[in-house]
């Protein structure tokens, strides 16, 4: 039984999907994300659920080096999974020119 | 029951067994499939005959040496993002420089729909909208009009430094002298980002009061033309020249907070109020500049609410005559289900309004009966009217608006009946894409005057943002 409790794990542990620590929807819309603030804990795997309230918007996450469009609304969301390596603060912001305030649609990613 | 543990045990070793070696060719497989896909990045890749381990290691060194190859992520001096809209991958890398750490968030993968703007799409490398318009009111014909055609232009010189702007021509045709048209920057300015909570921004400013002002492609509100209440009361467009802090606040509340050139109190009249006093950039006075402020709170999801307080001295054209305006408003939208709903409250108060007629009639000949206090509101309930599987929207709205340029007057002015209006905007806004509006509506004006008649109004619209 112990043999078999141990093979187990060992396959479980060569599992090629690890499952996220922690899921966050962000709710983009003109000229915000929702939320605009993240706080993450060091190493944590991570997956934001993007969706768009309006238009296509686009994620970027220069520290990532994540740039992605969030295709508009109704129109199904995009996922990004990233690990949480440094801890520090982290912007992301609308890669997509979405309108008059694009430049405000900004958030932040808190690592701790 | 020793030789029966024995047996189970041997079973599960078995089955385990078979699970692994299962699992390895499924291993295998996908190693042999990142060879492959890695022969396609460079064809000089050779995998080795040998263990899966070593092979898997060559991976890893190969993958390294590209990495090398590649230029460093987007960081500090990335190439600007306004400019390369709806990049769904990361960009190609032509070779240049070497990165020197790994990334402080690791990007594991990306997967959803992100894709699916893209499709069928062409990106150019601005944006815009447009506006364009059949108006007709009671007992004339229909006029077409390309209200507005606007394009936006973005440049980031680095992840910290930003520049936006907006180019707009109005009513399609500008003709020297004439009152035809217009172009106008609406605005152009450089964002220097700081921290989450204090950013700096200077240039032409969109002036932070009410909805539409910094809000209004044509698929973001129905109607085919502006609130009134936000054409009149709250000038819009209305920018000016000047500089600010901008910053958010966490818990979804945000700031803005600006300096700019004051409005042209010799320009007001009874009937628009201030909205005539903007100087849009165009010899403004920073002698005095007014002072604009905006809180807005959207911490839960499809609530947004927002007040608005601007002060300044408007007579820097008006010698001897200071009038002051000071304009405090409040506004809200909601979402809940099918159903939308916004509203907005302005009030605006003009000091030395007596003063200032007096000035202006003996100027110009004319009593412009300027008011000491102006008010307006509105709430527009709407419902979406197709279901949520469809990709089209329909939506029927109905919007009341109260908008009084004369609410209070100066000692010995009278105020003018007909410039106490009210109006019902009715109609519907049809999305086939959620970028492009087609928008019907029929508007029935009302005033208090006797004498002077406010007339009905049917207007077509086309508004589309690419």
């Amino acid at each position: 039984m112990i043999a078999i409790l141990f093979l187990s794990a060992m396959l479980s542990a060569q599992a090629p999907e690890r499952k996220p620590d922690r899921v966050v929807t962000i709710v983009a819309e003109r000229f915000t994300f929702n939320p605009s603030k993240v706080k993450l804990k060091q190493g944590e795997l991570v997956e934001f659920v993007l969706v768009s309230e309006d238009t296509d918007h686009g994620f970027r996450i220069p520290s990532a080096g994540i740039d992605v469009a969030i295709p508009p609304q109704g129109r199904g969301e995009a996922r990004v999974r990233f690990i949480a390596r440094e801890k520090g603060r982290f912007a992301f912001e609308c890669s997509r020119p979405c309108g008059a305030g694009h430049n405000l649609m900004r958030g932040f990613i808190e690592v701790k | 029951m020793v030789k029966i543990g024995w047996a189970v045990c041997m079973i599960g070793l078995a089955l385990a067994a078979a699970a692994q070696a299962q699992d390895l060719s499924g291993l295998e497989r996908r190693v042999v499939e990142l060879e492959h896909k890695m022969r396609q990045l460079d064809p000089s890749f050779q995998a080795p005959e040998t263990d899966l381990l070593a092979r898997i290691e060559a991976l890893e060194r190969r993958m390294e040496l590209l990495l090398a190859a590649r230029p460093a992520p987007p960081a500090a001096d990335s190439p600007p993002s306004a400019a390369a809209p709806g990049a769904a991958q990361p960009p190609p890398a032509p070779a240049a420089r070497v990165p020197v750490t790994p990334l402080p968030l690791q990007p594991v993968s990306v997967s959803g729909d992100y894709q699916a703007s893209g499709q069928g799409e062409t990106r150019l490398p601005v944006a815009g909208y447009m506006d364009f318009h059949f108006n007709k009111d009671r007992g004339d014909s229909f006029r077409p009009d390309l209200h507005r055609f606007v394009l936006l232009f973005g440049h980031s010189f680095s992840d910290r430094i930003k520049f936006w702007s907006e180019l707009e021509v109005e009513h399609a045709f500008i003709e020297g002298g004439e009152e035809s048209g217009e172009v106008a920057v609406e605005q152009a300015y450089l964002d220097f980002l700081g921290t989450p909570y204090l950013n700096f921004r200077g240039g032409m400013l969109l002036t932070p009061v009410g909805i539409i002002n910094e809000r209004h492609e044509p698929p973001s509100f129905n109607g085919v033309e502006r609130p009134f209440v936000e054409s009149i009361i709250i000038p819009s467009t209305w920018r000016e020249l000047g500089f600010g802090l901008t910053g958010d606040l966490g818990r979804g509340f945000r700031y803005r907070t600006y300096m700019i050139s004051a409005l042209d109190a010799g320009r007001f009249n009874a009937e628009f109020g201030i909205a005539e006093g903007r100087t849009a950039g165009f010899d403004a006075s920073f002698r005095n500049p007014a002072t604009v402020g905006r809180l807005e709170y959207a911490g839960v999801r499809r609530l947004t609410l927002g007040t608005s307080v601007y002060t300044g001295n408007a007579g820097f054209n008006t010698p001897g005559v200071a009038p002051r305006v000071t304009l405090l408003e409040f506004d809200g939208r909601y979402s809940f289900r099918r159903f939308d709903f916004r509203g907005l409250f302005a009030d605006t108060w003009i000091s030395d309004a007596g003063q200032l007629n007096q000035f202006l009639e003996r100027e110009t000949g004319v009593n412009p009966n300027v008011a000491s206090r102006l008010r307006g509101y509105y709430f527009e309930p709407a419902v979406h009217l197709l279901p949520r599987r469809l990709r089209s929207d329909l939506i029927a709205f109905a919007r009341y608006e109260s908008y009084d340029t004369q609410y209070r007057m100066p000692s010995g002015y009278v105020p003018l009946p007909q410039f106490d209006r009210w109006s019902w905007v009715t109609g519907v806004t049809f999305k086939p894409i959620p970028d492009v509006a087609l928008k019907f509506d029929y508007v029935f004006n009302r005033n208090r005057s006797t004498v002077v008649q406010a007339l009905d109004s049917i207007n077509l619209g086309i508004g589309w943002w690419f």
